[in-house]
C-alpha cells in the first residue's frame, strides 16, 4: 500500500514537471502556431546559469536562472521567430530547430560539450516523513510549484486584460490585431512566460540530476511536444493532462518494468503516445487539429 | 513548349543530367585530392544519398520528418554487422544471431540488404506514424529517432551499446559512393515525376483539394516514407563502410540537423536543390571544422580549438535560409526550371461552346435511374442548425442551380455530398448506393467531383500538372492522365498556359482550372461552388457556354452554387432555393423566379419586377 502510494506521488511529481514543460510549449503554439524546438534550450541555458553562479547563494542563482530563461526566450522571439511569424508550421519548426542548434553549440563552445556537475542545496536533496511515506523534498517542491504556476496562469489568462488579449490572439491572431490587440506585445509576453516556465523546469532538473549538459533540453522538449500532441494541440488543459499522463507513465514504468527492460523505458514511453494518436488523431482532449484554444 | 506533356524531353534531361554531373564532378575532385580529402568527399556523397532520401519524403509531402536519420542508423547497423568478420562480432556483439555474426558479406550485397531492411522498418513504423495528423508527424518522427537511439545505445549484446562498433571493413570508395548518389538522384526524380509523386505533391500544395481528387493522404505519404527509408538506409550503410566505426550518436540529432539543413538550404522541393544544398553546406561545414581544430585567419587572427563552431555555423545558415530564402538556393526548382521567372500569362480568349443550341438549358437524360441524392440531410454545428432535412436530386447531364442567401447552408451541403462533413442524420445516395460517411477520396473515385469557393490551387505545380494529378488521383496512370489533362485543358481553353505555374493564373483562369482539375477525375456529378466569383462581366457571360459544353462533352450532372443569377438562370434547367437550411422551392427558373417567397425573401422586388418586365 505504501509502495503504491509512494509510486503514485513519484508519478504525480514527474507528471507535474512534464506538465510545466508542455505548458511552455503550448503557450507559444497558441499565440503564434509554432512548435518551438528551442524550448529545450530555454530549459538548458538557465540550468547553466546555476552552474556558472555555483558559488553564490542559491536564491540569487535561481533568480539569475529565471532572468536568463525570460531573456533568452524574448530575445529568440525578437531576432529569429518574428521574421517567420507568418510562415507555415514547417518553416517555423525548422527555424526553431536552427535556434536550438545555435544555442546548444554556443554552450558547447563556450563551456564544454561534456556534462558538468552542479551541487543542489541540501534541503531539496533530503526527504520529508509524511505518515509512513518518505517523500523527497524535491517532489514536494515540484508539486507545489506546479500548483502555484497553474493557479497563476489561470488568473493571468482569465482575470487580466493581458490574458484576454492572449486568448483573443490564440483564437484569431489577425482579428485580434484588427481589434487593437498589440500583437508584438502579446507574443513577447507569451515568450517571457514560456521562458520563465522553462527556467523553472531547468532548475528542477538540475536539482534532480545534479548536472548540466548542452543537450539536456532534448528529451524535455520531446516530452513537451508529445504531451502537447496527446493532450490535444493548443490547450493548456490538454498540456497539463498530456504532461501528467506521460510523467505518470514514465514514472510507473520505471518502478514496475522488469529489470532487463528498464534501459528501454524511454523507448516505451515515447512509443505509446503514437498508439494514442492512432486511436485519437487529435489527442485526448483535442478538437480538430490546428484550432488553437487556451 | 507544347502543352501536351508534363515536361519536354529536353527539360527532363536537363533536370536529370545537371545533378548527375554535379555528383560526378564532386567525385572527380575528391579522387584527385589527398586520401583524407577523398575520404571527406566520399562521406559527403554518402550524406547526399541520405539527403535525397529526406527530399523524397519532405520535399514531396511538405511535412518535416525528424526521424529519417533513424533509417540511416538502421541501415548502418545492419550493413556493419553483416560485413564484420566473426572474430570481431563475437567480442563486440555476443548475443547477435549466429547467422548474422558469422556473415561476412561484400559491400554491394550488405548495402542492398541494409536498404531492404530500412525500407521494411520505414513501412512498419510509417504505417502508424502516417496516420497521425500533419501537425503530429514531425513530433512522432522525432520520437522515433529518440526511440532508435535509446534501443541502439542500450541493447549492448546486439548493437555494441553506447560505445558502438569498431573494426568495420572500410569498403566505400569515392567511386562507389558517387554511383549510389547517382542512383539516388534517379530514384528521387523518378518518384517525383511518378503518378504517386504527383499525388503526394498535390497534398503538399493543398490537402483538402487533393482529397477531393481521390488522393489518399496516408497512403501516398507512406509510400514516400518507405522509399525515403530505403535511400536513408543505403546512405547509412555506405557511410559506415567509409568511416569504419559506428555509434548510436553517428545518426542522431546532430546528423538530423545537418541533413535537414542541407535539404532546406538547397530547397526541399527539388532534387537539384538537395544536391546543391548538400554540396554547399558540406563545403562550409568543412571550412568551419578546420577552424574548430584551431587555425589562423590570414596569419593575423588565430582561433583556438572551439568545438561546436561548425554546428553554430550550420545553425546560423539554417536560420538565415529560413528568414531570407525560405525556398532555398534552388527556389524549389529543378535544374531545367532555373532562369528568369516565367511571365504571367494574359487570360486567354474563352472558347465558345460546341454544344448545339447555345440557348438550351441542359436537362436530365431521359430514362436514367442514376442520380446523386441527398435524403433528409440534417446537420448542426455546436447547436446551430445548418441543414434541416434537405432533399436534393441531381441527374447526370443536368444542371441544377442551388441558390439562397449567405448562410443558407449551400456550401455545407456540398461538403456533405463530397464527404468533407458527415451529416448528423440523413443519407447521401450515389447511384442508389448509400455513400454516407465515405471519405472525400472514395467519393471522388466513385465519380463525384467538386470545386472550392476559395479555389485552392496547387500553386507549386504547373497548370498541366495540377489537372493531370486530378486523373492520377482516381488511379489513372501517368501517361493516360497527361492525355486526359491535355484534352480537358484544350476543352476549357487553358491549353496555352499548360506549362505555367498554377499559382500565377489570373482569377478567370483560376476558376476554370479548378473545374478542369475536377473534370480530370472523370466525374459523373460535378459540384461547383461559386465558379463565377471573382470573374468580370465578360468572363461571367462566357462561363455559361463553357459549362454547357462541359455537360455536353463530359456528360456529367452539374450542381451549381452561384450568386450571379444570370449565370444560374441561363444554365440551369432546375433551380433549388435553400434558406436557413431548408428547401424553399424547387422548380424551373421561371417557377422559382415567380415564387412569392423567393421574390420577397431572396431575389428582392426589383429583380422580380425586372424579370417580368
Amino acid at each position: 500500500m505504501t509502495d503504491l502510494a509512494q509510486s503514485l506521488i513519484d508519478a504525480l511529481a514527474l507528471g507535474g514537471l512534464y506538465a510545466l514543460i508542455a505548458i511552455g510549449v503550448t503557450l507559444i503554439y497558441t499565440v503564434m502556431g509554432m512548435m518551438n524546438f528551442a524550448q529545450g534550450e530555454f530549459i538548458m541555458l538557465p540550468a547553466y546559469a546555476l552552474y556558472v553562479l555555483a558559488g553564490l547563494p542559491f536564491a540569487i542563482a535561481v533568480a539569475a536562472a529565471l532572468a536568463t530563461g525570460i531573456a533568452i526566450a524574448v530575445l529568440a522571439e525578437r531576432v529569429a521567430f518574428r521574421p517567420v511569424r507568418n510562415a507555415d508550421l514547417s518553416a517555423q519548426l525548422v527555424t526553431s530547430l536552427a535556434v536550438a542548434t545555435i544555442l546548444q553549440n554556443l554552450v558547447s563552445a563556450s563551456v564544454d560539450a561534456r556534462a558538468q556537475s552542479v551541487a543542489a542545496p541540501e534541503l531539496v536533496s533530503e526527504s520529508s516523513q509524511v505518515g509512513a511515506l518518505s517523500i523527497p523534498n524535491l517532489e514536494i517542491l515540484t508539486l507545489a510549484l506546479t500548483a502555484v504556476i497553474l493557479g497563476g496562469l489561470g488568473w493571468l489568462l482569465y482575470r487580466t486584460r493581458t490574458g484576454l488579449e492572449m486568448r483573443a490572439a490564440a483564437e484569431n491572431f489577425e482579428m485580434a490585431r484588427l481589434l487593437g490587440v498589440r500583437a508584438n506585445r502579446v507574443v513577447a509576453i507569451a515568450f517571457a512566460i514560456s521562458g520563465a516556465l522553462a527556467a523553472t523546469v531547468g532548475v528542477l532538473i538540475v536539482m534532480q540530476t545534479g548536472q548540466v549538459s548542452p543537450t539536456m533540453g532534448l528529451t524535455p522538449v520531446l516530452v513537451g511536444f508529445i504531451a502537447v500532441v496527446i493532450g490535444g494541440f493548443g490547450r493548456i488543459s490538454g498540456a497539463v493532462v498530456g504532461g501528467l499522463v506521460l510523467g505518470a507513465l514514465s514514472s510507473l514504468l520505471g518502478t514496475y518494468l522488469p529489470d532487463g527492460l528498464i534501459p528501454f523505458r524511454d523507448a516505451i514511453v515515447f512509443s505509446l503516445p503514437v498508439a494514442i494518436l492512432i486511436v485519437r488523431p487529435h489527442g485526448l482532449l483535442g478538437a480538430a487539429a490546428g484550432e488553437a484554444r487556451i | 513548349m507544347s502543352g501536351r506533356g508534363l515536361r519536354s524531353p529536353a527539360s527532363a534531361a536537363t533536370s536529370l543530367l545537371v545533378p548527375l554531373v554535379l555528383v560526378a564532378l564532386t567525385a572527380v575532385i575528391g579522387a584527385t585530392g589527398t586520401p583524407s580529402f577523398e575520404g571527406t568527399v566520399t562521406l559527403v556523397l554518402c550524406n547526399l544519398v541520405v539527403v535525397l532520401g529526406l527530399q523524397v519524403f519532405i520535399g514531396n509531402s511538405g511535412v518535416y520528418s525528424f526521424g529519417q536519420l533513424g533509417f540511416a542508423a538502421s541501415g548502418a547497423y545492419v550493413a556493419a554487422l553483416l560485413t564484420m568478420p566473426a572474430i570481431f562480432t563475437v567480442l563486440q556483439t555476443p548475443d547477435l544471431p549466429k547467422l548474422i555474426a558469422d556473415a561476412q558479406l561484400g559491400p554491394l550485397l550488405s548495402t542492398v540488404i541494409a536498404a531492404v531492411a530500412s525500407g521494411l522498418l520505414a513501412a512498419v513504423v510509417g504505417w502508424p506514424l502516417m496516420r497521425t495528423s500533419t501537425l503530429a508527424i514531425p513530433i512522432s518522427t522525432f520520437a522515433f529517432l529518440i526511440v532508435v537511439y535509446n534501443v541502439l545505445a542500450n541493447w549492448d549484446p546486439v548493437t555494441g551499446g553506447s560505445s558502438g562498433l569498431v573494426s568495420i571493413p572500410t569498403t566505400t570508395g569515392v567511386g562507389s559512393a558517387a554511383i549510389w548518389a547517382g542512383i539516388a538522384v534517379v530514384v528521387a526524380l523518378a518518384f517525383k515525376w511518378s503518378a504517386g509523386g504527383y499525388r503526394l505533391q498535390a497534398t503538399r500544395e493543398d490537402e483538402v483539394a487533393a482529397r477531393s481528387l481521390g488522393i489518399g493522404l496516408m497512403r501516398e505519404r507512406l509510400v514516400a516514407f518507405t522509399i525515403s527509408g530505403v535511400l536513408c538506409g543505403v546512405g547509412g550503410a555506405l557511410a559506415v563502410h567509409q568511416s569504419g566505426t559506428l555509434s548510436p550518436k553517428t545518426f542522431y540529432f546532430a546528423a538530423s540537423v545537418t541533413a535537414i539543413t542541407m535539404l532546406v538550404v538547397g530547397g526541399a522541393r527539388s532534387v537539384f536543390g538537395a544536391v546543391v544544398g548538400t554540396l554547399a553546406v558540406a563545403t562550409v561545414n568543412e571550412l568551419l571544422r578546420n577552424f574548430e581544430e584551431g587555425a589562423s585567419v590570414l596569419g593575423l587572427v588565430s582561433v583556438g580549438e572551439t568545438p561546436g563552431l561548425a554546428a553554430i555555423g550550420l545553425g546560423l545558415i539554417l536560420l538565415a535560409t529560413m528568414v531570407l530564402l525560405p525556398e532555398g538556393l534552388s527556389g524549389g526548382r529543378e535544374a531545367s526550371e532555373i532562369g528568369p521567372v516565367r511571365r504571367r500569362l494574359r487570360p486567354p480568349a474563352l472558347p465558345t461552346s460546341t454544344a448545339d443550341g447555345a440557348g438550351d438549358r441542359p436537362r436530365p437524360r431521359a430514362g436514367s435511374a442514376a442520380s446523386l441524392r441527398a435524403e433528409g440531410i440534417a446537420l448542426a454545428f455546436s447547436g446551430l442548425q445548418v441543414l434541416r432535412g434537405v432533399e436534393l436530386e441531381l441527374a447526370p447531364g443536368e444542371a441544377l442551380g442551388l441558390i439562397g442567401p449567405n448562410g443558407a447552408g449551400k456550401t455545407t451541403l456540398v461538403n456533405v455530398f463530397s464527404g468533407f462533413q458527415a451529416p448528423d442524420s440523413g443519407s447521401v445516395l450515389l447511384d442508389r448506393v448509400d455513400a454516407t460517411g465515405w471519405s472525400p477520396a472514395r467519393l471522388a473515385r466513385a465519380g463525384l467531383g467538386r470545386t472550392f469557393q476559395a479555389g485552392l490551387p496547387f500553386a507549386g505545380l504547373s497548370v498541366m500538372e495540377s489537372v493531370a494529378v486530378g486523373a492520377m488521383g482516381v488511379g489513372v496512370g501517368r501517361r493516360r492522365a497527361v492525355e486526359v489533362a491535355a484534352e480537358v485543358l484544350e476543352r476549357l481553353g487553358l491549353g496555352e498556359q499548360a506549362q505555367s505555374p498554377a499559382g500565377l493564373q489570373p482569377p478567370g483562369s483560376q476558376r476554370l482550372l479548378g473545374i478542369a482539375r475536377a473534370l480530370a477525375t472523370g466525374p459523373r456529378y460535378l459540384l461547383l461552388d461559386e465558379p463565377a466569383a471573382g470573374l468580370n462581366d465578360e468572363e461571367c457571360r462566357e462561363l455559361v457556354p463553357i459549362l454547357r459544353g462541359v455537360i455536353a462533352d463530359f456528360g456529367c450532372g452539374i450542381l451549381l452554387i452561384e450568386h450571379d443569377m444570370n449565370v444560374v438562370m441561363d444554365l440551369c434547367s432546375r433551380v433549388q432555393v435553400l434558406d436557413d437550411g431548408e428547401t424553399v422551392v424547387v422548380g424551373s427558373p421561371e417557377e422559382v423566379q415567380a415564387h412569392p417567397a423567393v421574390v420577397e425573401a431572396y431575389l428582392g422586388t426589383s429583380y422580380a419586377a425586372g424579370a417580368h418586365a
